[in-house]
């Protein structure tokens, strides 16, 4: 009766182990809905890749959590370091770490007066420094990263330097290369004079990984990978909803919780999943290409008239909204011709993980 | 806050009097080097603040073909403080001037140093097959200053020359240097340069003195016989040889500023001329320059010979640096071009990288125009 996404476990894992072979020094990232698969499996998965370490050659000292809220959820499941990838900043919850958790916390730091701030309320605080890149979300600019490095340098009681955990960067996506970006931000390390030879690094290919390791031998590149690595492998992963209920329709039949009515002779087959699920509650995909903008036109020019595609395929072929969905089922059109689901069978559901809640999530 | 930067044209003379109270300048910086590029027209320009000369520059306007516009070229240049954070004061005023000179572009070659590796690192990445350039190999040391140069130049919107392979068509952006002062600044000794080289480099310079060369600092009149052998090594290792005209016009034009500025070099074997140099000095700064050598007789090392001579003499004036010039980026120890690092490398010292040649369009259309100009000429 249930969303519920399956893991075909040998597959998923091996994948796992392969990833961080090949990316020695990766940081796992675990935030948000865990891209579907929880923040808390993935906390406990990457435990078992850091007990891997023999095997994959690639010691995983520290796992990447979005938020100071999401802390605490993988401090349980996985004994090493988190990396925080919110900036720090003198409010909210990351003044609200508990004791405990707090001394395995790396934080961001983005702008030099939080520099000031953290290391006032917690000397012993680690960090990361976060450069200002071309998407101008959060960081500092070479000036803000020289201004940190003065600071660290006359800091009281020395080992400050050392409590410099590297320096971290939020890279575009979809940019023909990064190279000559990353280039430019780590000859702005090297001009700040901050003590450290540490750079964490996203959305690079494996061969922009290479090119950047050969070229900054003396650096220690690390990547933080979430999508890459606990989807990586797609056909692992499935998901899939069941048929609640299947009811034979004329047209000018009337159904659903608006009254609409049927078009033409046909199926109104109820599945699982809906909007309590992310089902129908599309992020905008950032696609701005014309053909996408089109489709996008059309599927509300379709809403208006009728009927909206849905992530639902049975037989391979998706198939139409009958009425937008409800909070945990949804109502497809099946027209006549085609084959009529059996109730309790399982159907094909097309999801974006990072958007969707699933009711179980099965691992073989 | 100090008063601004202007820039105005300097005379030749007030041009040498500022790199002649400084401790080192590249000797492509000095006004007589305009005058053996006689065929681009040069000028110097200074910068001043209250009124004293702070930094010089040489400039070489090289026209455009058919155009009366020129590319503003100042090579290992301009001659000013590159250790701020406000190079935008000191470029801003050169780039104004030299726009209404007719300058399409500017190009420069800021002589700072951005990352150094050890004689012994270079060998080591020589040796091993998995390193192919000398960027593969972790440096000595990144320089803070010359990234921050780089950053600047980037955010102003100079545009790198790349120097992929082989050498550029400007000038080379990895050098091979012996330092002749020690890490506190104290002058080497000369058996602690000797002990530096490497052990084939030593027992040459030994046999090159048991064989009985003799090498001699030469005059003038000895450019023709440097020329001669430089012609012969010219046909020897394909490359096209200059005119004795053109290093006679060098050496009377840098002789002019200073009189130990240029020397000629000569190792001679029982009267036979076998290894012949040029070498230039501007301050603490010493570099070989010109080199030729006999295909007869290399077994009495000649050359090695002459190199000691000339870093002796560096030493005796008081230089810091001895600098033996390019070296290519390339490690591949099958690469034609190793063999004259490894020459190199054998003196000791350390691979030098320098920030390169940055270009500054000023019109963009003439530049773009250029560029397909340079890419058909190859």
């Amino acid at each position: 009766m249930s969303l519920v996404l399956t893991v075909d476990g040998a597959r998923w894992r091996a994948h796992l182990l392969s990833t961080v072979t090949r990316h020695p020094g990766i940081v796992p990232v675990a935030k948000g809905n865990g891209y579907g698969l929880s923040l808390g499996r993935l906390a406990r998965r990457a435990q078992w890749l850091a007990e891997h370490a023999e095997e994959t050659g690639a010691p995983l000292d520290v796992v990447a959590v979005g938020t100071y809220d999401e802390v605490e959820e993988a401090a349980s499941r996985y004994a090493g370091d988190l990396l925080v990838l919110t900036p720090w900043r003198p409010f909210g919850a990351a003044l609200d770490l508990q004791d405990r958790t707090a001394s395995r916390v790396v934080h961001t730091v983005s702008r030099p007066a939080d520099l000031a701030a953290l290391r006032e309320r917690d000397p012993e605080a680690r960090f990361v420094l976060e450069q200002l890149t071309s998407m101008r979300r959060h960081g500092m600019t070479r000036r803000d990263l020289e201004a940190a490095a003065e600071t660290l340098a006359t800091a009281q009681g020395g080992g400050a330097r050392h409590r410099l955990r590297g320096v971290a960067m939020h890279l575009p996506l979809n940019t023909t290369s990064h190279l000559g970006e990353v280039t430019r931000l780590i000859n702005d390390v090297v001009a700040s004079g901050l003590p450290t030879r540490t750079v964490f690094v996203s959305h690079l290919t494996s061969d922009e990984l290479d090119r950047l390791a050969t070229t900054y031998p003396d650096f220690t590149v690390r990547p933080r990978v979430g999508t890459g690595l606990w989807l990586g492998d797609r056909g692992a992963l499935s998901v899939t909803s069941t048929v609640l209920d299947v009811h034979e329709v004329e047209r000018g039949d009337v159904f659903g919780y608006r009254g609409r009515s049927v078009p033409k002779h046909g199926h109104i087959v109820v599945v699982s999943g809906g909007t309590a699920h992310g089902i129908g509650l599309e992020a905008p995909t950032g696609d701005q290409s014309l053909r996408a903008r089109a489709a996008t036109l059309a599927r509300g020019g379709m809403d208006a008239v009728g009927f909206v595609r849905s992530p639902f395929s049975i037989d391979g072929k998706q198939r139409l909204f009958a009425e937008p969905p409800h909070m945990q089922a949804s109502m497809l059109f099946v027209p006549s011709g085609a084959r009529v689901p059996d109730i309790g069978e399982r159907v094909d559901v097309r999801v974006r993980f990072t958007a969707t809640d699933f009711d179980r999530v099965v691992i073989s | 806050m100090t008063t601004s930067l202007t820039l105005r044209p300097v005379s030749a003379q007030e041009h040498r009097d500022f790199i002649a109270r400084r401790s080192s300048a590249s000797f492509l910086q000095t006004p007589g080097w305009a005058r053996v590029k006689a065929e681009w027209r040069a000028e110097s320009i200074g910068w001043f603040r209250d009124g004293a000369l702070v930094g010089a520059g040489l400039v070489l306007y090289r026209q455009l073909p058919k155009v009366r516009r020129y590319l503003a070229y100042l090579p290992e240049g301009p001659v000013i403080d590159w250790a701020g954070d406000d190079l935008e004061a000191w470029l801003a005023p050169m780039v104004a001037h030299l726009k209404a000179q007719g300058a399409f572009a500017v190009r420069m070659g800021p002589p700072v140093v951005t990352r150094r590796w050890s004689a012994e690192q270079v060998k080591a990445g020589i040796a091993d097959e998995s390193v192919r350039r000398l960027g593969d190999v972790p440096p000595l040391e990144r320089s803070q200053d010359g990234a921050r140069v780089i950053a600047q130049l980037h955010e102003l919107g100079w545009q790198q020359q790349s120097a992929e392979g082989g050498f550029s068509a400007g000038q080379p952006q990895f050098n091979f240097q012996i330092p002749l002062v020690d890490a506190d600044g104290l002058p080497r000794t000369e058996a602690d340069v000797l002990a530096g080289m490497n052990q084939l480099w030593r027992r040459n310079i030994k046999k090159a003195d048991k064989s009985g060369v003799e090498v001699a600092l030469g005059e003038r009149a000895d450019l023709k016989a440097f020329h001669d052998l430089y012609v012969h090594t010219a046909e020897r290792d394909h490359f096209t040889p200059r005119p004795l005209s053109y290093f006679e016009t060098m050496y009377d034009a840098l002789l002019a500023e200073d009189p130990d500025r240029i020397q000629v070099w000569l190792a001679r074997h029982e009267g036979d001329l076998v290894a012949a140099t040029i070498a230039i000095r501007v301050g603490t700064h010493a570099w070989y320059s010109y080199g030729a050598s006999s295909t007869e007789k290399r077994e009495v090392r000649g050359s090695n010979a002459v190199q000691w001579a000339m870093i002796r003499h560096a030493l005796a004036a008081g230089a810091h640096v001895y600098d033996l010039r390019g070296i290519t980026e390339t490690l591949d120890a099958h690469d034609p071009h190793v063999g004259l690092i490894q020459f190199k490398v054998g003196t000791g010292g350390e691979a030098v990288e320098h920030a390169g040649e940055w270009d500054l369009p000023v019109n963009r259309a003439i530049y773009k125009a250029f560029q397909v100009y340079l890419a058909r000429r190859g």
